[in-house]
């Protein structure tokens, strides 16, 4: 019993390790699982993230205008006061038409798609460097489940990893548990496109004398029942045959510029591409 | 009770930056500093008692809500920083600022090769570990200059407490 009460800490936390590592045992076991108190801590977080998304935004548009004008403002002393208010107007309608053009390519995606489409914002990123999620203002109140497809204009973002309420998580292709059926659009050669550790990806599970080559598009296969068939995924940057047997890699550089991602569509395996994007 | 109010207060806030404003960094580059491990040192080094193990878990547990698609792995990062710490301090005098700032660099590496490690052994993780490492590097300076101002606050808690107890 002293021994016990002396050492307390130690086997609470020993304790709290094996229950963490139970967790994650059962959570990678039965992927299906669901974690109501990370619904709800998810559900408590969604309006905070979407106040400091917003904040976030404005003090870097804040910044990254304070950089552009520096240099101007040293050259245009004199008319500076006459062109500030002029600028100002011009900054607000450039955002308003960056905007527009980001919803015209998303509509203009949408009207490829037959099927239920959601439009969704992005307002949280993921805090680790290992994992590479996002967070969307989407959740199952919308009919957002998990396992859904998220897309951009350019091409695949990854796959609805978990829905709460309000909010939904997106594991990114470039994530390394990510994978997605696909085809490279010129040999139609077959692979896996899956995450790796430095933010790019890989098409694995090519056979050795698939045709590949620097350049290729490539697309999905529709055949995982997750995307639809003929989205782009991204462009090879790089074919390795080095590993030895049956199998060659290829980089892929994704074509969504998943850093920069303001606004998504998340479709679900029923949509089909019709009359597919260039 | 006021002193756990206000470390549950400073790890909601800490959560939220760290998934939303370094995101929107305009410098071109996106780092992940790990906030929640610097209130996790403070645990280790200021509540030795069965209620700091808890909270280091539930810190990772919280993490776990917003990060990635598997539960418990940030969850045993955080404990196994908070039995370092704790064990650390027991043989070590850890009290300047410079000493702290040391520990959570340390401890933010330990953690993120802990969640690493775990990830490898449970066959979730089968990537390249240099280009991860480098990573987790930058991310462990950052959470270390970040270090005096979270201690900052939080050594509010100690004062709270120190004049409830009186």
């Amino acid at each position: 019993m002293e021994f016990v009460r002396r050492h307390r800490i130690l086997l609470t936390s020993g304790s709290l390790l094996l229950v963490s590592l139970l967790l994650f045992s059962a959570s990678l076991r039965s992927p299906t699982h669901r974690d109501p108190v990370g619904h709800l801590v998810l559900d408590a977080l969604a309006p905070f993230q979407v106040v400091f998304s917003g904040l976030g935004r404005s003090v870097g548009g804040v910044w990254s205008g304070y950089i552009d004008l520096v240099g101007a403002r040293r050259d245009n002393q004199r008319l500076y006061e006459r062109v500030a208010g002029l600028e100002s107007e011009v900054v607000r309608l450039g955002e308003l038409e960056r905007e527009n053009a980001r919803l015209a390519e998303l509509l203009s995606l949408r009207g490829h798609l037959d099927g239920v489409v959601y439009g969704a914002r992005v307002i949280a990123r993921d805090p680790g460097p290992l994992s590479m999620t996002l967070t969307i203002d989407r959740g199952e109140r919308d009919h957002v489940r998990r396992g859904m497809a998220v897309l951009s204009p350019e091409g695949v973002v990854g796959q609805v990893s978990e829905a709460s309420h309000t909010a939904a998580r997106v594991v990114l292709l470039t994530d390394h548990n990510s994978g997605i059926d696909a085809i490279v659009q010129r040999s139609r050669a077959r692979g896996i496109v899956q995450g790796g550790t430095d933010g790019s990806c890989y098409m694995n599970y090519l056979s050795r004398d698939a045709d590949v080559v620097v350049g290729d598009r490539v697309l999905t296969s529709g055949l995982d029942q997750v995307f639809p068939k003929g989205i782009v995924i991204g462009e090879v940057v790089d074919v390795s045959r080095r590993h030895r047997g049956l199998l060659q890699a290829a980089v892929v550089q994704p074509k969504a510029a998943l850093d920069q991602l303001e606004e998504v569509l998340v479709v679900d395996a029923t949509v089909q591409v019709v009359d597919p994007p260039a | 009770m006021r002193g756990a109010a206000v470390i549950g207060l400073v790890a909601g806030f800490g959560l939220l930056v760290q998934t939303t404003l370094f995101h929107a960094l305009p410098f071109g580059v996106h780092p992940s500093p790990d906030i929640l491990v610097i209130i996790c040192v403070f645990l280790g080094l200021h509540r030795h008692t069965v209620g700091g193990a808890l909270a280091a878990f539930v810190l990772g547990y919280l993490q776990d809500a917003v990060s990635g698609d598997t539960t418990g792995l940030n969850a045993f990062g955080m404990v196994v920083v908070y039995m370092l710490v704790y064990l650390t301090c027991r043989s070590l005098w850890v009290d300047n600022v410079v000493s702290k700032v040391v520990l959570v660099f340390l401890a933010s590496l330990v953690k993120a090769v802990a969640v690493l490690a775990v990830s490898a052994l449970f066959g979730a993780f089968d990537g390249e570990w240099a280009p991860a490492l480098s990573g987790m590097l930058v991310n462990a300076a950052i959470a270390a200059a970040l270090a005096p101002p979270v201690f900052a606050l939080l050594s509010g808690v100690r004062l709270v407490e120190e004049r409830e107890a009186r």
